[in-house]
């Protein structure tokens, strides 16, 4: 089993600073000159913030990355839009795009991967949450009860999939419903999105069991991510299906051990965040980038240190690691260029054992 | 008052001609090897494939002065959310009009992907807005929903969206959406909203376009029935207070001569199979009432395609020739922009023009018709000599 790391598009804005608002660069926010009146500014109103995420994208193919997530989110821009839009610019790179079953239509969903997937040579993959809680939902346009949340993703994903594999496909559930469906021709087989999930509740992992194809733990310490590993694996063996581990964290890595901890320490001051650090592990701190990232957990250390911490996820069964960290664009270059090197290097010679 | 003419995107391949449908770019038609490596077909190997070659019909048609293109989804066609999002940093002025139908999304989903879109483009992308066929196709798209409840739908989601655009929270309580405190985020609501092109011919279609839409879209239908249906919606809209333009959806035939251009149709015509010929306008089971009104038309018997001809210029066969809408115009350069300038003089303040193949005809069209078309200004146009 081949390891794949994917980064991150920061979909409603960045910051290098913990005491900074989000900043989408690139975009003007007002009319006013943002230098000094003695000072040029070329750019006018010439570009925003998706040139900015474009060239993320890029960044992290060019770095060496696998893929790159584009979470969802209500304060930012949209992720299929965004999908599409770096499609081109980039190569290899396989777009993990982040949405609710409450999207619209599962046929819809399916027949516009069906021509991501023929644009893209079939790098369109799926992350579908749960959602905030019933008020959230309904913000969303969304009055779906907290008891079916998980029953629409399981239908959502049964007639996406049925429609993608199958011609013709009929289904009737509760939430969608096809007849006679699939795709002729060239739009017939084309390649499943596969589908990421997360989360830890015993309805979650059930969810996984049943239909995805890689479920995401947030980072804990080893020995609680095998327990966790252990937990989802009894559910699959009833199903009899195999789900990949995937795991999400943020990750501050520098030269030497010490810079990254003045580092975030930093910026957990910048933040003001006070009392004592949540530290599962000295060098795994919860709630530190949370309001930016997304991500629950941060691994803080050196290059070496945390290459080694990944190898140990990797060598307790995880397969996708999904990282993030401030700035988005400047880390995707570092961690490509420091730590992912320094773990393939570890990993590769045992994947080809194993082959 | 100016007109705004579009071409078309095929989103499902296109034959090299209206004669024949061989050598045929995109992937839908069989033993096409020999095109395959050059991206004109799909390619296996991840190299060119047929979004590349959408991308230069949509270079040629911002070039060539079209305001932007249709991007018609089907059953069987590529979708035009993704092929709008994947050119929008290669296009500067080509703008997208996206056809898609209301009931597929949620509106709140709708709003984001279009104000970023929107944010992709600088503000190119606008909607044509369907609401489905009915019959088996609207069950192959997952909707079970009776024909006027397509519409009243339609009109809930706009509702929706024209309430989210405004940037406060909005809340909305309808038959078929509801939302409670919605929000577009403050960097995209500041898009402009999408300019909205309607389609749909039945009471229920105006009702709802009335409300809504910048646009009433109708297929090419014989001159004085078209005129009747634009009277009608704009009656419709003025009662609400509301103004409308009216646009159509046609395609042409433009050659230096009359008789080139119908010797293009005639031989695409006497390519064709006897069955093809038995079986057009036989319809597919859908309640839609524009396609009813396309195919009243149909003769009973059709021995040449002469007898598809039903007013000078205007033939009822494209269906025929290449699937989708079948009238269209046939003539020389002065005969097409005269029978579009015609269109204007009854209410037309738009057109989505096509013809195929539509990367070269966009050349072609823009450089020989285009300039001959006078719209809607009174100032003689200048008329190409020879």
């Amino acid at each position: 089993m081949t390891i794949e790391f994917i980064w991150q598009l920061p979909t409603s804005g960045d910051s290098r600073y913990g005491n900074a608002d989000k900043l989408r660069r690139g975009e003007r926010t007002s009319a006013e000159h943002p230098y000094s009146p003695g000072v040029t500014d070329p750019r006018g109103t010439s570009f925003n913030y998706l040139d900015h995420l474009h060239e993320i994208a890029r960044a992290s193919e060019l770095a060496g990355f696998d893929g790159i997530r584009i979470p969802e989110d209500a304060e930012g821009d949209d992720p299929w839009i965004l999908a599409g839009y770096i499609s081109r610019g980039t190569r290899h790179l396989k777009i993990l795009t982040e949405f609710e079953a409450s999207w619209g239509s599962a046929v819809y969903a399916a027949k516009n991967a069906v021509s991501f997937q023929r644009f893209t040579g079939g790098r369109f993959a799926w992350q579908i949450k749960t959602g905030g809680d019933a008020q959230q939902r309904r913000t969303q346009g969304d009055f779906v009860k907290d008891s079916d949340v998980h029953q629409r993703i399981e239908e959502f994903v049964t007639v996406a999939r049925g429609v993608l594999t199958q011609s013709p496909y009929s289904f009737k559930g509760r939430f969608f419903e096809v007849l006679n469906g699939g795709f002729q021709g060239p739009l017939g087989g084309q390649v499943v999105p596969p589908v990421y999930l997360s989360g830890n509740t015993e309805a979650d992992l059930s969810l996984s069991a049943s239909v995805a194809d890689i479920h995401i733990f947030d980072a804990v310490t080893v020995a609680k991510l095998k327990e966790q590993i252990a937990s989802l694996k009894s559910k699959t063996d009833d199903t009899k299906r195999k789900v990949a581990i995937g795991l999400r964290l943020d990750i501050i890595a520098r030269e030497t051990e010490q810079e990254a901890f003045r580092d975030a320490t930093r910026y957990r001051n910048q933040t003001r965040q006070t009392g004592s650090v949540d530290a599962l592990e000295e060098h795994l701190w919860g709630g530190l980038t949370t309001h930016v990232t997304g991500a629950n957990v941060t691994l803080i250390g050196s290059y070496q240190q945390v290459s080694a911490a990944l190898i140990a996820y990797a060598e307790a069964g995880v397969t996708s690691f999904l990282l993030s960290a401030t700035p988005h664009f400047e880390e995707a270059y570092r961690i490509g260029e420091h730590v992912l090197p320094l773990v393939h290097e570890h990993l590769q010679p045992q994947q080809r054992r194993a082959a | 008052m100016t007109i705004d003419i579009f071409w078309r995107i095929p989103t499902h391949g296109e034959p090299s001609s209206h004669r024949s449908k061989t050598p045929h770019r995109g992937d839908w038609f069989p033993g096409n090897d020999r095109l395959r490596e050059r991206g004109l077909v799909g390619s296996d190997e991840g190299e060119f494939n047929y979004i590349d070659y959408l991308a230069e019909i949509a270079h040629a048609a911002e070039i060539s002065g079209f305001q932007g293109g249709l991007i018609p989804s089907f059953p069987m066609t590529d979708e035009p959310w993704i092929i709008s999002a994947a050119l929008a940093r290669e296009t500067e002025t080509f703008r997208f009009m996206i056809p898609f139908q209301p009931g597929f999304l949620n509106p709140v989903t709708a709003a984001r992907m279009t104000a970023t879109l929107q944010r992709a483009t600088g503000g190119r992308a606008l909607y044509n807005v369907i609401t489905g066929g009915g019959g088996p196709a609207q069950l192959w798209w997952g909707d079970s929903t009776g024909h006027d409840d397509r519409y009243g739908r339609t009109t809930e989601f706009l509702d929706i969206l024209q309430g989210l655009w405004k940037g406060e929270p909005f809340s909305y309580q309808g038959k078929f959406y509801q939302v409670d405190n919605a929000r577009l985020a403050e960097a995209l609501s500041k898009e402009d909203y999408p300019e909205i092109y309607f389609s749909g011919s039945s009471d229920a279609a105006l009702a709802s376009a009335s409300k809504h839409a910048n646009y009433y879209l109708s297929w090419l239908e014989p001159f004085d029935q078209l005129r009747q249906k634009f009277d009608r919606v704009k009656e419709k809209t003025h009662l609400l207070g509301r103004k409308i333009k009216c646009a159509v959806r046609v395609d042409i035939v433009a050659r230096p001569t009359e008789e080139e251009a119908w010797d293009e149709v005639r031989l695409g015509f006497e390519a064709l199979s006897k069955e093809a010929i038995q079986n057009f306008g036989r319809g597919d089971g859908g309640d839609s009432a524009g396609a009813a009104r396309q195919w009243g038309n149909r003769p009973e018997t059709i021995n040449s395609y002469k007898d598809l001809i039903f007013e000078p210029n205007v033939w009822s066969g494209f269906n025929l020739l290449r699937g989708g809408q079948t009238n269209g115009i046939v003539g020389s350069y002065e005969q097409v922009a005269e029978r579009l300038d015609q269109l204007v003089q009854l209410g037309a303040d738009a057109f989505i023009l096509a013809s195929t193949p539509h990367l070269e005809e966009a050349y072609r069209v823009g450089e020989e018709v285009l300039p001959l078309v006078r719209g809607s200004t009174s100032a003689p146009a200048l008329r190409a000599v020879g």
